[in-house]
Protein backbone atom coordinates (compact mmCIF):
# COMPACT_ATOMS: atom_id res chain seq x y z
CA UNK A 1 0.00 0.00 0.00
CA UNK A 2 1.54 3.18 -0.75
CA UNK A 3 1.69 5.69 1.91
CA UNK A 4 0.00 9.35 1.52
CA UNK A 5 3.52 10.93 1.28
CA UNK A 6 4.00 8.36 -1.95
CA UNK A 7 0.36 10.06 -3.26
CA UNK A 8 1.92 13.65 -2.55
CA UNK A 9 5.09 12.79 -4.34
CA UNK A 10 3.10 11.64 -7.07
CA UNK A 11 1.08 14.59 -7.49
CA UNK A 12 3.60 17.01 -7.23
CA UNK A 13 5.30 14.92 -10.22
CA UNK A 14 2.01 14.84 -12.26
CA UNK A 15 1.52 19.12 -11.51
CA UNK A 16 5.64 19.50 -12.45
CA UNK A 17 4.52 17.58 -15.28
CA UNK A 18 1.58 19.98 -16.44
CA UNK A 19 3.41 23.25 -15.61
CA UNK A 20 6.22 21.79 -17.68
CA UNK A 21 3.71 21.40 -20.96
CA UNK A 22 1.78 24.68 -20.18
CA UNK A 23 5.48 26.07 -19.98
CA UNK A 24 6.84 24.45 -23.43
CA UNK A 25 3.04 25.05 -25.05
CA UNK A 26 3.70 28.89 -24.62
CA UNK A 27 6.96 28.93 -25.42
CA UNK A 28 6.11 26.80 -28.80
CA UNK A 29 3.11 29.46 -29.40
CA UNK A 30 4.90 32.63 -28.15
CA UNK A 31 8.74 31.71 -30.11
CA UNK A 32 7.14 32.32 -33.89
CA UNK A 33 5.27 35.28 -33.04
CA UNK A 34 8.69 36.96 -31.17
CA UNK A 35 10.87 35.90 -34.20
CA UNK A 36 7.83 37.62 -36.89
CA UNK A 37 7.66 40.43 -34.89
CA UNK A 38 11.20 40.85 -35.28
CA UNK A 39 12.10 43.85 -38.11
CA UNK A 40 13.87 42.44 -41.12
CA UNK A 41 17.47 42.81 -41.25
CA UNK A 42 18.33 45.94 -43.97
CA UNK A 43 18.87 44.58 -47.31
CA UNK A 44 23.02 44.30 -47.26
CA UNK A 45 23.17 46.14 -50.82
CA UNK A 46 24.41 49.50 -50.05
CA UNK A 47 25.59 51.97 -53.27
CA UNK A 48 29.15 52.59 -52.50
CA UNK A 49 28.95 55.65 -54.97
CA UNK A 50 26.45 57.50 -57.25
CA UNK A 51 26.46 60.38 -59.64
CA UNK A 52 24.51 63.64 -57.91
CA UNK A 53 21.73 64.77 -60.24
CA UNK A 54 23.28 68.16 -60.71
CA UNK A 55 26.40 69.09 -61.99
CA UNK A 56 28.47 72.15 -60.31
CA UNK A 57 26.75 74.54 -63.04
CA UNK A 58 23.84 73.92 -61.51
CA UNK A 59 24.82 74.59 -58.27
CA UNK A 60 26.51 77.54 -59.07
CA UNK A 61 22.61 78.75 -60.59
CA UNK A 62 21.14 77.78 -57.69
CA UNK A 63 23.47 79.66 -55.59
CA UNK A 64 23.09 83.16 -57.61
CA UNK A 65 19.86 82.54 -56.50
CA UNK A 66 20.69 81.84 -52.91
CA UNK A 67 19.41 78.82 -52.52
CA UNK A 68 21.24 75.31 -51.31
CA UNK A 69 20.93 72.17 -54.07
CA UNK A 70 17.97 69.51 -52.90
CA UNK A 71 19.22 66.21 -51.08
CA UNK A 72 19.01 63.21 -53.56
CA UNK A 73 19.20 59.56 -52.48
CA UNK A 74 22.40 57.79 -51.61
CA UNK A 75 21.98 54.25 -50.63
CA UNK A 76 18.93 54.53 -48.98
CA UNK A 77 20.06 58.44 -47.05
CA UNK A 78 19.45 61.22 -47.90
CA UNK A 79 22.69 63.29 -49.51
CA UNK A 80 23.85 67.08 -49.57
CA UNK A 81 26.21 68.65 -51.86
CA UNK A 82 27.48 71.91 -51.39
CA UNK A 83 29.62 74.19 -53.37
CA UNK A 84 31.24 76.79 -50.96
CA UNK A 85 32.26 80.35 -51.50
CA UNK A 86 35.89 79.24 -52.61
CA UNK A 87 34.17 77.19 -55.36
CA UNK A 88 35.23 73.97 -53.78
CA UNK A 89 32.23 71.20 -53.95
CA UNK A 90 31.48 68.96 -50.38
CA UNK A 91 29.42 66.22 -50.10
CA UNK A 92 27.74 64.86 -46.95
CA UNK A 93 25.47 62.75 -45.62
CA UNK A 94 22.61 64.94 -44.87
CA UNK A 95 20.86 63.20 -41.58
CA UNK A 96 21.15 65.34 -38.72
CA UNK A 97 23.33 63.92 -35.88
CA UNK A 98 20.80 65.00 -33.33
CA UNK A 99 17.59 63.53 -34.22
CA UNK A 100 18.15 62.44 -37.94
CA UNK A 101 16.22 65.66 -39.59
CA UNK A 102 17.65 65.74 -42.77
CA UNK A 103 19.50 69.58 -43.05
CA UNK A 104 20.05 71.93 -45.74
CA UNK A 105 22.17 74.24 -46.91
CA UNK A 106 22.16 78.16 -46.70
CA UNK A 107 24.33 79.52 -49.18
CA UNK A 108 23.79 82.97 -47.71
CA UNK A 109 24.20 82.35 -44.03
CA UNK A 110 27.58 80.26 -45.29
CA UNK A 111 25.95 77.06 -42.85
CA UNK A 112 24.43 73.99 -42.95
CA UNK A 113 21.12 73.89 -40.77
CA UNK A 114 18.50 71.66 -39.53
CA UNK A 115 15.11 73.15 -39.00
CA UNK A 116 13.80 71.17 -36.59
CA UNK A 117 15.64 71.76 -33.93
CA UNK A 118 18.04 74.60 -34.85
CA UNK A 119 21.19 73.15 -34.71
CA UNK A 120 23.92 74.48 -37.19
CA UNK A 121 26.86 72.77 -38.80
CA UNK A 122 29.85 74.69 -40.94
CA UNK A 123 30.58 73.96 -44.43
CA UNK A 124 32.50 71.49 -43.19
CA UNK A 125 30.01 69.43 -41.41
CA UNK A 126 31.18 70.50 -37.83
CA UNK A 127 28.72 71.07 -35.50
CA UNK A 128 29.25 74.34 -34.38
CA UNK A 129 25.92 75.70 -32.74
CA UNK A 130 22.58 74.03 -31.47
CA UNK A 131 22.10 70.61 -29.73
CA UNK A 132 23.84 68.15 -32.69
CA UNK A 133 26.16 66.04 -30.52
CA UNK A 134 28.58 65.17 -33.62
CA UNK A 135 30.01 66.31 -37.26
CA UNK A 136 28.00 65.30 -40.84
CA UNK A 137 29.70 62.15 -42.01
CA UNK A 138 31.20 63.55 -45.38
CA UNK A 139 31.50 61.70 -48.65
CA UNK A 140 34.26 61.72 -51.35
CA UNK A 141 33.61 63.76 -53.76
CA UNK A 142 35.30 63.49 -57.61
CA UNK A 143 34.53 65.61 -60.30
CA UNK A 144 35.04 64.90 -64.00
CA UNK A 145 34.48 66.04 -67.04
CA UNK A 146 34.88 69.47 -68.52
CA UNK A 147 35.60 72.32 -66.13
CA UNK A 148 32.46 74.45 -65.59
CA UNK A 149 29.95 71.72 -65.86
CA UNK A 150 31.90 68.87 -64.33
CA UNK A 151 29.66 65.56 -62.81
CA UNK A 152 29.64 65.02 -59.36
CA UNK A 153 30.77 61.72 -58.17
CA UNK A 154 29.88 61.03 -54.17
CA UNK A 155 31.53 57.45 -53.22
CA UNK A 156 31.73 56.56 -49.77
CA UNK A 157 35.17 56.20 -48.65
CA UNK A 158 36.71 59.64 -47.83
CA UNK B 1 -45.84 58.18 -18.82
CA UNK B 2 -45.04 54.49 -20.02
CA UNK B 3 -47.16 52.41 -22.94
CA UNK B 4 -48.27 49.45 -22.75
CA UNK B 5 -46.61 48.19 -24.75
CA UNK B 6 -42.97 49.64 -23.48
CA UNK B 7 -43.71 48.51 -20.81
CA UNK B 8 -43.54 44.90 -22.22
CA UNK B 9 -41.08 45.25 -24.08
CA UNK B 10 -39.15 46.57 -20.82
CA UNK B 11 -40.38 43.35 -18.93
CA UNK B 12 -39.56 41.07 -22.26
CA UNK B 13 -35.83 42.68 -21.69
CA UNK B 14 -35.87 42.12 -17.70
CA UNK B 15 -37.10 38.69 -17.62
CA UNK B 16 -34.40 37.36 -19.96
CA UNK B 17 -31.59 40.13 -19.34
CA UNK B 18 -32.04 40.17 -15.67
CA UNK B 19 -32.26 43.39 -13.28
CA UNK B 20 -28.34 43.80 -12.82
CA UNK B 21 -26.77 45.36 -12.73
CA UNK B 22 -27.49 48.83 -15.39
CA UNK B 23 -30.83 49.32 -13.77
CA UNK B 24 -29.11 49.26 -9.77
CA UNK B 25 -26.05 51.74 -11.52
CA UNK B 26 -28.72 53.92 -12.68
CA UNK B 27 -31.08 53.73 -9.70
CA UNK B 28 -27.89 54.19 -7.17
CA UNK B 29 -25.13 56.58 -8.83
CA UNK B 30 -24.93 60.15 -7.34
CA UNK B 31 -22.88 62.72 -7.99
CA UNK B 32 -21.77 65.25 -4.64
CA UNK B 33 -22.42 68.83 -4.93
CA UNK B 34 -19.79 71.24 -3.98
CA UNK B 35 -17.43 73.59 -5.12
CA UNK B 36 -15.21 71.36 -7.44
CA UNK B 37 -18.46 69.63 -8.85
CA UNK B 38 -17.22 70.99 -12.52
CA UNK B 39 -14.09 68.67 -12.09
CA UNK B 40 -16.63 65.80 -12.34
CA UNK B 41 -17.66 66.64 -16.08
CA UNK B 42 -14.68 66.06 -17.52
CA UNK B 43 -14.11 62.60 -17.31
CA UNK B 44 -17.54 62.50 -18.94
CA UNK B 45 -16.37 64.68 -21.83
CA UNK B 46 -13.37 62.65 -22.62
CA UNK B 47 -15.45 59.96 -23.01
CA UNK B 48 -17.97 62.24 -25.60
CA UNK B 49 -15.08 62.74 -27.45
CA UNK B 50 -13.35 59.04 -27.32
CA UNK B 51 -16.74 57.96 -28.93
CA UNK B 52 -16.03 61.17 -31.72
CA UNK B 53 -13.03 59.78 -32.40
CA UNK B 54 -14.41 56.15 -32.70
CA UNK B 55 -17.00 57.20 -35.12
CA UNK B 56 -15.09 59.68 -37.30
CA UNK B 57 -12.01 57.07 -37.02
CA UNK B 58 -14.14 54.63 -38.57
CA UNK B 59 -15.37 56.62 -41.66
CA UNK B 60 -11.90 57.69 -42.31
CA UNK B 61 -10.66 54.25 -42.26
CA UNK B 62 -13.39 53.17 -44.91
CA UNK B 63 -11.24 55.07 -47.21
CA UNK B 64 -7.89 55.50 -46.39
CA UNK B 65 -4.92 52.96 -47.64
CA UNK B 66 -2.04 52.63 -45.51
CA UNK B 67 1.03 52.96 -48.10
CA UNK B 68 3.62 55.23 -49.04
CA UNK B 69 2.14 55.40 -52.82
CA UNK B 70 -1.16 55.74 -51.55
CA UNK B 71 -1.85 56.76 -48.32
CA UNK B 72 -1.45 60.74 -49.22
CA UNK B 73 -3.71 60.12 -52.28
CA UNK B 74 -6.30 58.73 -50.43
CA UNK B 75 -6.32 61.15 -47.52
CA UNK B 76 -6.25 64.19 -50.54
CA UNK B 77 -9.50 61.96 -52.02
CA UNK B 78 -10.79 62.12 -48.63
CA UNK B 79 -10.73 65.98 -48.29
CA UNK B 80 -11.40 67.60 -51.58
CA UNK B 81 -13.73 64.51 -53.39
CA UNK B 82 -15.60 62.93 -50.74
CA UNK B 83 -18.70 64.31 -49.88
CA UNK B 84 -17.77 66.22 -46.57
CA UNK B 85 -14.69 64.23 -46.31
CA UNK B 86 -12.97 67.56 -45.09
CA UNK B 87 -15.16 67.93 -42.28
CA UNK B 88 -14.82 64.02 -40.88
CA UNK B 89 -11.17 64.29 -41.06
CA UNK B 90 -10.71 67.98 -39.49
CA UNK B 91 -13.53 66.48 -36.58
CA UNK B 92 -11.20 63.55 -35.83
CA UNK B 93 -8.04 65.81 -35.93
CA UNK B 94 -9.70 68.49 -33.45
CA UNK B 95 -11.12 66.25 -31.44
CA UNK B 96 -8.15 64.45 -31.10
CA UNK B 97 -6.72 67.52 -29.67
CA UNK B 98 -8.95 68.42 -27.54
CA UNK B 99 -9.25 64.96 -26.35
CA UNK B 100 -5.36 65.42 -25.26
CA UNK B 101 -6.51 68.97 -23.86
CA UNK B 102 -9.54 67.39 -21.67
CA UNK B 103 -7.61 64.45 -20.74
CA UNK B 104 -4.98 66.79 -18.89
CA UNK B 105 -7.22 68.88 -17.31
CA UNK B 106 -9.06 66.01 -16.18
CA UNK B 107 -5.46 64.71 -14.89
CA UNK B 108 -4.84 67.89 -12.81
CA UNK B 109 -8.09 68.25 -11.28
CA UNK B 110 -8.04 65.29 -10.03
CA UNK B 111 -4.53 65.84 -8.80
CA UNK B 112 -6.10 68.74 -7.11
CA UNK B 113 -9.04 66.73 -5.19
CA UNK B 114 -6.55 63.86 -4.60
CA UNK B 115 -8.80 61.90 -5.91
CA UNK B 116 -6.62 59.23 -5.91
CA UNK B 117 -6.23 58.64 -2.35
CA UNK B 118 -7.05 54.88 -1.10
CA UNK B 119 -9.03 53.26 -2.47
CA UNK B 120 -8.46 54.78 -5.75
CA UNK B 121 -4.78 54.17 -6.67
CA UNK B 122 -5.57 51.90 -9.44
CA UNK B 123 -8.25 54.21 -10.84
CA UNK B 124 -5.82 57.19 -10.79
CA UNK B 125 -3.18 54.46 -12.53
CA UNK B 126 -5.34 53.11 -15.12
CA UNK B 127 -5.93 56.65 -15.84
CA UNK B 128 -2.29 57.96 -16.64
CA UNK B 129 -2.23 54.67 -18.73
CA UNK B 130 -5.43 56.09 -20.64
CA UNK B 131 -3.32 59.41 -20.92
CA UNK B 132 -0.41 57.63 -21.91
CA UNK B 133 -2.60 55.39 -24.80
CA UNK B 134 -4.11 58.38 -26.01
CA UNK B 135 -0.72 59.99 -26.86
CA UNK B 136 0.08 56.88 -28.57
CA UNK B 137 -2.84 57.53 -30.46
CA UNK B 138 -1.75 61.24 -31.38
CA UNK B 139 1.89 60.12 -32.72
CA UNK B 140 0.77 56.94 -34.43
CA UNK B 141 -2.51 59.11 -36.36
CA UNK B 142 0.12 61.89 -37.01
CA UNK B 143 1.99 59.57 -39.63
CA UNK B 144 -1.00 58.20 -41.70
CA UNK B 145 -1.29 61.56 -44.15
CA UNK B 146 2.23 60.62 -45.18
CA UNK B 147 3.23 64.01 -45.58
CA UNK B 148 6.71 65.88 -45.29
CA UNK B 149 5.58 67.07 -41.51
CA UNK B 150 4.73 63.53 -40.45
CA UNK B 151 7.48 61.97 -42.07
CA UNK B 152 9.79 64.06 -40.04
CA UNK B 153 7.57 64.20 -37.27
CA UNK B 154 7.99 60.19 -37.15
CA UNK B 155 11.80 60.39 -37.86
CA UNK B 156 12.78 62.85 -34.89
CA UNK B 157 10.02 60.76 -32.79
CA UNK B 158 11.22 57.78 -33.68
CA UNK B 159 15.26 58.49 -32.87
CA UNK B 160 14.26 59.36 -29.52
CA UNK B 161 13.40 56.21 -28.59
CA UNK B 162 16.60 55.08 -30.19
CA UNK B 163 18.39 57.40 -27.52
CA UNK B 164 17.37 55.00 -24.65
CA UNK B 165 20.49 53.38 -22.97
CA UNK B 166 21.07 49.63 -23.49
CA UNK B 167 17.74 48.55 -25.48
CA UNK B 168 17.28 52.05 -27.70
CA UNK B 169 18.95 50.51 -30.48
CA UNK B 170 16.92 47.73 -30.82
CA UNK B 171 13.54 49.79 -29.88
CA UNK B 172 13.87 51.88 -32.83
CA UNK B 173 14.01 49.04 -35.28
CA UNK B 174 11.05 47.83 -34.00
CA UNK B 175 9.47 51.41 -33.72
CA UNK B 176 10.49 51.65 -37.79
CA UNK B 177 9.83 48.42 -38.13
CA UNK B 178 13.44 48.58 -39.86
CA UNK B 179 16.43 50.84 -39.68
CA UNK B 180 14.35 53.99 -41.42
CA UNK B 181 11.00 55.24 -41.97
CA UNK B 182 9.73 53.54 -44.88
CA UNK B 183 5.95 51.78 -45.88
CA UNK B 184 6.82 49.11 -43.00
CA UNK B 185 6.87 52.05 -41.10
CA UNK B 186 3.41 53.21 -42.20
CA UNK B 187 1.64 49.69 -42.05
CA UNK B 188 2.90 49.01 -38.41
CA UNK B 189 1.52 52.39 -37.29
CA UNK B 190 -2.43 52.16 -38.79
CA UNK B 191 -2.06 48.74 -37.00
CA UNK B 192 -1.31 50.02 -33.65
CA UNK B 193 -3.63 53.28 -34.52
CA UNK B 194 -6.93 51.13 -35.83
CA UNK B 195 -6.24 47.87 -33.94
CA UNK B 196 -3.75 47.49 -31.19
CA UNK B 197 -4.48 50.70 -29.47
CA UNK B 198 -8.14 50.63 -29.51
CA UNK B 199 -8.21 47.03 -27.86
CA UNK B 200 -5.88 48.05 -25.22
CA UNK B 201 -7.80 51.37 -24.87
CA UNK B 202 -11.07 49.76 -24.48
CA UNK B 203 -9.77 47.37 -22.14
CA UNK B 204 -8.35 50.12 -20.13
CA UNK B 205 -11.28 52.03 -20.31
CA UNK B 206 -13.22 49.15 -18.58
CA UNK B 207 -11.29 49.04 -15.85
CA UNK B 208 -11.10 52.61 -15.29
CA UNK B 209 -15.31 53.13 -15.61
CA UNK B 210 -15.37 50.01 -13.51
CA UNK B 211 -13.20 51.55 -10.80
CA UNK B 212 -15.02 54.47 -11.34
CA UNK B 213 -18.32 53.01 -10.51
CA UNK B 214 -17.36 50.66 -8.20
CA UNK B 215 -15.71 53.55 -5.77
CA UNK B 216 -18.63 55.66 -6.70
CA UNK B 217 -17.38 59.90 -6.95
CA UNK B 218 -14.26 60.95 -4.37
CA UNK B 219 -15.57 63.55 -2.52
CA UNK B 220 -12.32 66.20 -1.79
CA UNK B 221 -11.10 66.05 2.10
CA UNK B 222 -11.50 69.70 2.77
CA UNK B 223 -15.06 69.78 1.23
CA UNK B 224 -15.93 66.41 3.64
CA UNK B 225 -14.05 68.24 6.50
CA UNK B 226 -16.42 71.61 5.99
CA UNK B 227 -19.41 69.71 6.33
CA UNK B 228 -18.08 67.14 9.25
CA UNK B 229 -18.32 63.97 7.14
CA UNK B 230 -18.92 62.90 3.95
CA UNK B 231 -22.15 61.54 4.27
CA UNK B 232 -22.95 65.12 4.73
CA UNK B 233 -22.35 66.50 1.18
CA UNK B 234 -25.27 67.04 -0.60
CA UNK B 235 -25.29 65.00 -4.20
CA UNK B 236 -27.57 64.72 -7.02
CA UNK B 237 -28.61 61.77 -8.82
CA UNK B 238 -26.49 60.60 -11.88
CA UNK B 239 -29.19 59.47 -13.68
CA UNK B 240 -30.75 61.84 -14.93
CA UNK B 241 -29.90 64.71 -13.66
CA UNK B 242 -25.94 64.68 -13.95
CA UNK B 243 -26.36 63.12 -17.23
CA UNK B 244 -28.39 66.08 -18.69
CA UNK B 245 -25.21 68.28 -17.49
CA UNK B 246 -23.66 65.90 -19.16
CA UNK B 247 -25.15 66.37 -22.52
CA UNK B 248 -25.21 70.26 -22.10
CA UNK B 249 -21.57 70.38 -22.24
CA UNK B 250 -21.49 67.56 -24.76
CA UNK B 251 -23.67 69.56 -26.83
CA UNK B 252 -21.12 72.57 -26.32
CA UNK B 253 -17.90 70.23 -27.27
CA UNK B 254 -20.00 69.13 -30.79
CA UNK B 255 -20.55 72.76 -31.47
CA UNK B 256 -16.67 73.97 -30.81
CA UNK B 257 -16.07 71.11 -32.83
CA UNK B 258 -17.81 72.10 -35.63
CA UNK B 259 -16.88 75.42 -35.78
CA UNK B 260 -13.33 74.34 -35.35
CA UNK B 261 -13.78 71.94 -38.46
CA UNK B 262 -15.53 74.33 -40.64
CA UNK B 263 -13.20 77.40 -40.14
CA UNK B 264 -10.06 75.81 -39.46
CA UNK B 265 -10.21 72.41 -41.59
CA UNK B 266 -7.48 70.34 -41.19
CA UNK B 267 -4.30 70.90 -43.57
CA UNK B 268 -2.51 68.04 -45.64
CA UNK B 269 0.35 69.54 -46.68
CA UNK B 270 2.82 68.16 -49.74
CA UNK B 271 3.64 64.20 -49.79
CA UNK B 272 6.48 62.94 -48.24
CA UNK B 273 10.12 62.71 -49.83
CA UNK B 274 12.49 60.51 -47.54
CA UNK B 275 15.41 62.23 -49.48
CA UNK B 276 13.99 65.80 -49.19
CA UNK B 277 13.93 67.94 -46.23
CA UNK B 278 11.31 68.87 -43.57
CA UNK B 279 9.08 72.07 -43.90
CA UNK B 280 9.70 75.33 -42.74
CA UNK B 281 8.89 75.79 -39.24
CA UNK B 282 8.39 72.49 -38.51
CA UNK B 283 7.23 71.95 -34.79
CA UNK B 284 4.89 69.16 -33.36
CA UNK B 285 1.04 69.22 -32.14
CA UNK B 286 0.84 71.28 -29.31
CA UNK B 287 0.91 68.83 -26.51
CA UNK B 288 4.12 67.50 -27.58
CA UNK B 289 5.71 70.70 -27.86
CA UNK B 290 6.99 70.79 -24.40
CA UNK B 291 9.53 68.19 -25.52
CA UNK B 292 10.23 70.08 -28.33
CA UNK B 293 11.46 73.31 -27.05
CA UNK B 294 13.32 71.25 -24.28
CA UNK B 295 15.07 69.02 -27.03
CA UNK B 296 16.15 72.41 -28.70
CA UNK B 297 17.64 74.29 -25.57
CA UNK B 298 19.38 70.61 -24.03
CA UNK B 299 22.87 71.38 -24.89
CA UNK B 300 24.60 68.20 -26.82
CA UNK B 301 26.80 67.65 -23.69
CA UNK B 302 25.45 68.52 -20.37
CA UNK B 303 27.73 70.16 -18.30
CA UNK B 304 30.13 69.67 -20.37
CA UNK B 305 30.65 65.82 -19.40
CA UNK B 306 31.22 63.96 -22.95
CA UNK B 307 28.88 61.20 -22.18
CA UNK B 308 26.36 62.80 -20.82
CA UNK B 309 24.24 63.68 -24.33
CA UNK B 310 21.55 66.14 -23.83
CA UNK B 311 18.98 64.32 -25.64
CA UNK B 312 19.13 61.26 -23.56
CA UNK B 313 19.30 63.12 -20.44
CA UNK B 314 15.75 64.92 -21.66
CA UNK B 315 14.31 61.49 -22.63
CA UNK B 316 15.08 59.81 -19.02
CA UNK B 317 13.98 62.76 -17.69
CA UNK B 318 10.18 62.81 -19.37
CA UNK B 319 10.14 59.23 -18.69
CA UNK B 320 10.89 59.75 -15.23
CA UNK B 321 8.45 62.20 -15.10
CA UNK B 322 5.39 59.86 -16.64
CA UNK B 323 6.62 57.60 -13.95
CA UNK B 324 6.50 60.22 -11.16
CA UNK B 325 2.78 61.05 -12.35
CA UNK B 326 2.04 57.49 -12.60
CA UNK B 327 2.89 57.04 -9.21
CA UNK B 328 1.42 60.10 -7.49
CA UNK B 329 -0.98 57.85 -4.96
CA UNK B 330 2.70 55.92 -4.05
CA UNK B 331 4.31 59.29 -3.27
CA UNK B 332 1.21 60.65 -1.00
CA UNK B 333 0.71 57.57 0.97
CA UNK B 334 -0.50 59.65 3.57
CA UNK B 335 -3.60 61.03 1.96
CA UNK B 336 -6.09 59.21 3.39
CA UNK B 337 -4.91 60.11 6.86
CA UNK B 338 -5.32 64.15 5.52
CA UNK B 339 -1.47 64.31 5.75
CA UNK B 340 -0.67 67.73 3.75
CA UNK B 341 1.79 67.08 0.56
CA UNK B 342 4.28 70.56 0.23
CA UNK B 343 6.75 68.63 -1.90
CA UNK B 344 4.54 67.19 -4.15
CA UNK B 345 2.51 70.20 -4.75
CA UNK B 346 5.61 72.14 -5.52
CA UNK B 347 6.91 69.55 -7.95
CA UNK B 348 3.27 69.63 -9.89
CA UNK B 349 3.70 73.49 -9.77
CA UNK B 350 7.06 73.19 -11.30
CA UNK B 351 5.56 70.61 -13.56
CA UNK B 352 2.95 72.46 -14.74
CA UNK B 353 4.63 75.80 -15.07
CA UNK B 354 7.67 74.37 -16.94
CA UNK B 355 5.11 72.74 -19.36
CA UNK B 356 3.48 76.01 -19.85
CA UNK B 357 6.77 77.87 -20.25
CA UNK B 358 8.28 74.94 -22.66
CA UNK B 359 4.73 75.16 -24.93
CA UNK B 360 4.64 79.01 -25.24
CA UNK B 361 8.83 78.40 -26.12
CA UNK B 362 7.40 76.03 -28.88
CA UNK B 363 5.71 78.38 -30.04
CA UNK B 364 7.65 81.04 -30.44
CA UNK B 365 6.53 83.41 -28.15
CA UNK B 366 9.40 82.83 -25.48
CA UNK B 367 13.21 83.06 -26.71
CA UNK B 368 14.59 81.45 -23.45
CA UNK B 369 17.53 79.54 -23.13
CA UNK B 370 17.40 76.31 -20.81
CA UNK B 371 19.11 77.77 -17.77
CA UNK B 372 16.17 80.60 -17.78
CA UNK B 373 13.78 78.24 -18.59
CA UNK B 374 14.36 76.07 -15.71
CA UNK B 375 14.71 79.39 -13.82
CA UNK B 376 11.47 81.28 -14.80
CA UNK B 377 9.27 78.07 -14.41
CA UNK B 378 10.80 77.38 -10.89
CA UNK B 379 9.84 81.37 -10.40
CA UNK B 380 6.22 80.57 -10.75
CA UNK B 381 6.41 77.37 -9.51
CA UNK B 382 7.09 79.00 -6.28
CA UNK B 383 4.89 81.56 -7.09
CA UNK B 384 1.81 79.13 -7.54
CA UNK B 385 2.59 76.64 -4.74
CA UNK B 386 2.66 80.03 -2.22
CA UNK B 387 -0.53 81.09 -4.00
CA UNK B 388 -2.03 77.38 -3.38
CA UNK B 389 -0.78 77.33 0.01
CA UNK B 390 -2.26 81.00 1.04
CA UNK B 391 -5.54 79.80 -0.34
CA UNK B 392 -5.89 76.61 1.45
CA UNK B 393 -4.94 78.41 4.59
CA UNK B 394 -7.56 81.29 3.94
CA UNK B 395 -9.79 78.57 2.94
CA UNK B 396 -9.31 76.64 6.25
CA UNK B 397 -9.55 79.81 8.48
CA UNK B 398 -13.42 80.47 6.64
CA UNK B 399 -12.02 84.20 5.61
CA UNK B 400 -12.76 82.57 1.94
CA UNK B 401 -16.38 81.58 1.11
CA UNK B 402 -17.96 78.39 1.77
CA UNK B 403 -20.24 76.39 0.10
CA UNK B 404 -23.83 77.15 0.03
Amino acid sequence: MPGPSRFRSRRAWLLGALRAVIGVTVAAVLYPVVRYLQPRSASGARAMETLAPYRVSDLRALEAKGEGPPPFNFGGEPCLVILTPEGEVRAFNAVCTHLQCTVEYRPDLREIFCPCHNGVYDLYGHNVAGPPPAPLKQYKVTLRESAGQEEILISRSV
Amino acid sequence: MVSARTGRGRAFLVERLGREPLQRLAAEKRVPIHRFTLFYFLGGMALFLFVIQIVTGILLALHYRPAPDEAFESVRTIMTELNFGWLIRSAHAWSANLLIGVLMLHLLTTYIMRAYRRPRELTWASGVVLLGLFLAFGFSGYLLPWNRLAFFATRVGTALVGLLPVVGGQLLLWARSGKEVTGETLAQFYAFHVVILPLATLAVLGVHLYLVQHHGMSIPQTVAKERGAAENVPSMAFFPKFLLRDMVGWYVALGLLAALAALSPWELGEKADPFGTPPEGIRPEWYFLFMYESLRQLPPRVLGIEWLNGDVVGVLLAGLAGLVVLLVPLLDWRAAQGWSRPVLNFLAAWAVAAFLIQTAGGLGLLELRLARSALFSGLAAVALWLTWLMGTRLHRSGRLGRDP
